[in-house]
């Protein structure tokens, strides 16, 4: 598997405030790539030196194999991107704005027109004959995935795609997100991690200017799953006697109980079945991206540990 | 780059500045052979009041050169409406944001820049060449028969004024961000160029020499005077142009 985007040791200040301090990043071809990490952790940077939006201090950044440049970049043939607040020109139409995007995009005419209604369709916006200067915030968005998608890209850059819409807009953009997962690799940035559990297949995570975490979501939530087991008896009492016999049990509530070590799940069965103690539930708890999220954030050491683990 | 070309002419009409800026212009050529024409009308209405006063006048004489010398004195208007009106050329853009998805759609930036250089210079040439064969029509209509020597030369060389000028506009609009940091450029540069004029070795070789059509129409100055700030003129415009191309390379959008 070939990867479209492969960004190593990328480091950009601005001024005094050092925003990328070495960020490496691979995104493999036909995945949705969640880029996660909290306002001002340097996702927009990174997606605009990525596009040759800005100059890069160090490190280098390579699209399909071909290095990105400041500026004039020709990797940009390869990229659709929707920027964080798509801005159109607002006198024309929807349609004359995607004619406009697939002329300069190098469409072959003959192909310009259907693909724009494709596109349209796509995003349902169809029948939309007024001029971009009425849309709403969440018919610019979907304009600006049209547009994106507009010239097939092998990359798709969506910087926070969903982040200033209502939970509609929200589901109609992820839902045209997936559908493009057919045609083209996409990367998102995002601080909404339910998003990324919805739609990615795998994340990387920005903290303090560098990729703390990297991998499918599966693989990142099994590395934090935590093997403790919520016990909720039926009589508080009973609870307490549990937590006196066995060592290692956490008393959430007065009847729950948290079992940090899994291990000893199968005594403690046996136990209470001798003493005929009836439960109410008995659950693994799963970790959510949230709980990834917070540990990793609290614990910025993690990911030297990571680091080393792998190699 | 067609399609770019066509995105600024929707952008023009559709946002009204090109009938605007056809307006003015037209309205500013009307005014030269009209204000030539109503001289004489209007200082025999002021006739009486000015014999109170004790003056006398004399036969006023109306001709074509009244009507040209009219034209050279309105065209700096016409060159700031134009350099006013395209301060924003790029600078709107940048504000606005709208250029991101352009290049990102991978068109180059060489190209965007060449579009903005020809609408830019295209509307000035256009523009000037209504204001021009409106005085022009009118002029020749009322006093068809007056020779005005080196008429088309002496309008040429304000025309090339009018490019060096929108030149500078370019190269300032490739590397601020503003349309009012390229108005103080382009300002200041002229700011400079007319204190240079004070000095008369320096005159010949100043764009600024290229204002002065009316004195080759009126004799005082002849053609050859205009050559050496001619070849500087397309110096500065050629210069501009590869400074605005390598500048807005690098520019950050």
């Amino acid at each position: 598997m070939t990867n479209v985007l492969e960004i190593s040791g990328l480091k950009k200040s601005f001024g005094e405030k050092k925003v990328l301090q070495g960020v490496d990043l691979t995104v493999p071809e036909k995945k949705v790539f969640g880029f996660v990490g909290r306002n001002g952790a340097g996702k927009t940077t990174t997606m605009k030196v990525t596009l040759g939006l800005l100059a890069a201090d160090a490190g280098e950044v390579s699209v399909c194999g071909e290095t990105v440049h400041y500026g004039n970049t020709k990797t940009n043939r390869f990229i659709g991107y929707l920027p964080d607040v798509p801005e159109y020109y607002s006198f024309m139409t929807a349609m004359e704005y995607l004619n406009f995007c697939g002329e300069i995009t190098g469409l072959p005419s003959g192909e310009i027109k259907g693909r724009c209604e494709e596109m349209l369709r796509l995003v349902g916006l169809a029948g939309e004959k007024h001029r971009i200067k009425g849309f709403s915030r969440g018919m610019k968005q979907r304009l600006g995935i049209a547009q994106a998608l507009l010239g097939r890209p092998k990359l798709l850059i969506c910087d926070e795609p969903t982040s200033a819409l209502d939970p509609l807009g929200r589901k109609e953009i992820l839902d045209v997100l997936v559908a493009a997962k057919e045609e083209t690799t996409i990367l998102f940035s995002t601080h909404v991690l339910s998003d990324v559990e919805h739609i990615c297949d795998e994340m990387a995570l920005l903290n303090d200017g560098r990729i703390v975490m990297q991998g499918s979501i599966e693989d990142v939530k099994s590395k934090r799953r935590s093997n403790s087991v919520e016990i909720q008896m039926e009589r508080a009492e009973d609870a307490q006697m549990l937590a006196g016999t066995f060592g290692g049990f956490q008393v959430v509530k007065p009847e729950v109980l948290l079992l940090k070590d899994a291990a000893k799940v199968s005594d403690v069965l046996r136990f209470m079945a001798d003493h005929e103690m009836p439960f109410v539930r008995m659950e693994k708890q799963e970790a959510t991206l949230e709980d990834v999220f917070m540990e990793v954030l609290k614990n910025g050491s993690l990911a030297e540990n990571q680091k080393e683990g792998k190699q | 780059m067609k399609a770019f070309l066509k995105k600024e002419w929707m952008e023009m009409t559709r946002t009204g500045r090109l009938l605007l800026l056809v307006i003015i212009f037209a309205i500013f050529g009307i005014m030269n052979p009209a204000i030539a024409k109503l001289t004489p009308w209007m200082m025999e209405m002021l006739e009486d009041s000015i014999a109170q006063s004790g003056l006398q006048i004399g036969e006023v004489t109306v001709n074509a050169m009244t009507s040209w010398t009219q034209f050279y004195k309105n065209a700096p208007m016409t060159l700031i409406v134009i350099v006013l009106m395209s301060s924003g050329v790029l600078t709107n853009e940048y504000q606005r944001g709208t250029l991101v998805q352009v290049v990102t759609k991978g068109l180059s930036r060489k190209k965007i820049m060449l579009s903005k250089m020809i609408v830019t210079y295209g509307s000035w040439t256009a523009l000037y060449l209504i204001y021009f064969g409106i005085t022009y029509g009118y002029t020749a209509y009322f006093w068809g028969g007056d020779e005005v020597p080196h008429l088309m030369f002496g309008v040429f060389a304000y025309w090339l004024f009018g490019m060096v000028m929108l030149a500078l506009l370019l190269a300032f609009s490739a590397v601020a961000s503003t349309g009012g940091q390229v108005l103080m450029g382009t300002g200041g540069v002229a700011a400079v160029l007319f204190f240079a004029n004070y000095v008369p070795k320096l005159q010949k070789y100043l764009p600024l020499q290229l204002m002065n059509g009316l004195q080759t129409a009126a004799g005082a100055m002849e053609v050859k005077d205009f050559y050496a700030a001619m070849i500087i003129a397309g110096v500065v415009i050629a210069g501009c142009g590869m400074i605005s191309m390598a500048a807005f390379d690098r520019k950050r959008l």
